[in-house]
């Protein structure tokens, strides 16, 4: 699973990044196409949700998308991770 | 099992509540706890009287009632009584629900009819440019009341207890893990079941009263909320309580005879 912020939700009020435990979410700094300073994701693959969702069968955290108040924050599915071929050159 | 989103209603998104308000974080919490309940679309009405936070129901997938300024309760209550299958669950804000609908509030109270009624108290009329309203608090400034609120504010919810609703609790936009739990209980208790949740308005009340940021807002909820049994044990201790605190937590929970349920 993967965290994503919709930039077309998001107002920018900054409540996901007063209450994760893991100060995952950073204030932005610019500002995007709507003039809204969306907060930006400092190593998402660190959220307890977003590696061990599946494997619990339930939502384990999720403050960040319960206290969101434009329902912007929600997991993704990532697409299988698939084997690259690697020609590697002497 | 239905998830939280299949009940929004996406098209209508993103809503009109300002930066930062809290009506968003009531709206994810009951729907989570709606979504819990196993309930069908078609058997949940959402009513909801005028202002604000009654403006919630037009963001959710159901059959929605937005009615006339202070009456959701009374045609909550026809809802019910009409179709006692329906699942009614009432929006209100304090405006709403304490200064033009107040009689309607102790009354449904009273007849303990069978619904949810959550609350969003911001403490102010937030979308008519902040006008003072019953739960603003003693010294607060707002258009109205510039020189600082002069009255005493309104606890809705030990009216609700005193009126005799069948499970009251108060919690915080902030709280958002306990007041889902809250709102999960109230919809599983027949009777009236109230939530008054006090949500940050930083656009109406903030901006007024030197908490312009929405995390100045959240701080202040966070350590003036007093949980109902630390407040009960100071109490029985004698330790006088802190100025400007306001309990949260399960205020009631009893069984008294309810009116709308199928027997």
């Amino acid at each position: 699973m993967k965290l994503v912020i919709d930039e077309s939700r998001c107002k920018g009020c900054n409540l996901c990044v007063l209450v994760c435990p893991y100060t995952i979410f950073q204030e932005g700094t610019k500002p995007n196409r709507r003039g809204i300073v969306v907060p930006v994701l400092d190593r998402p693959e660190r959220c307890t949700n977003c590696r061990l969702q599946a494997l619990y069968g339930r939502t384990l955290c999720g403050v960040c998308q319960m206290i969101c108040p434009d329902q912007a924050i929600h997991w993704k599915e990532e697409e299988p991770y698939e084997a690259h071929r690697v020609e590697v050159e002497y | 099992m239905t998830s939280a989103r299949d009940w929004l209603r996406t098209d209508r998104l993103p809503h009109i509540y300002c930066t930062g308000c809290g009506n968003g974080t009531v709206i994810n919490c009951t729907l989570a706890a709606i979504s819990g309940m196993g309930w069908e679309r078609d058997e949940t009405v959402f009513v909801s009287g005028i202002g604000c936070s009654s403006r919630a129901p037009g963001y959710i997938q159901t059959d929605s009632l937005h009615t006339t300024h202070g009456r959701a309760l009374a045609f909550a209550t026809g809802v019910k009584l009409a179709k006692p299958d329906l699942n009614v669950v009432v929006f209100t804000g304090d405006g709403d629900l304490a200064a033009i609908g107040g009689n309607h509030f102790i009354h449904a109270c009273r007849r303990n009819v069978d619904m949810t009624v959550v609350c969003m108290n911001n403490q102010i009329y937030g979308m008519t440019g902040g006008q003072g309203s019953p739960t603003t608090p003693m010294g607060a400034q707002s258009t109205t009341t510039p020189y600082g609120s002069a009255e005493a504010a309104f606890d809705l919810a030990e009216l609700a207890v005193a009126a005799g609703a069948n499970y009251v609790a108060r919690w915080t936009a902030y709280h958002v893990k306990e007041l889902t739990k809250a709102i999960a209980t109230g919809l599983q208790t027949p009777g009236l079941s109230f939530i008054e949740v006090m949500t940050q308005c930083p656009t109406n009340y903030g901006r007024r009263n030197k908490q312009r940021r929405v995390s100045d807002m959240i701080e202040h909820m966070r350590t003036h909320a007093l949980l109902i049994e630390k407040k009960r044990r100071l109490e029985s201790e004698g330790t006088p309580i802190p100025e400007g605190m306001f309990t949260v937590g399960e205020l009631v929970r009893r069984a008294r005879p309810a009116m709308g349920v199928r027997r």
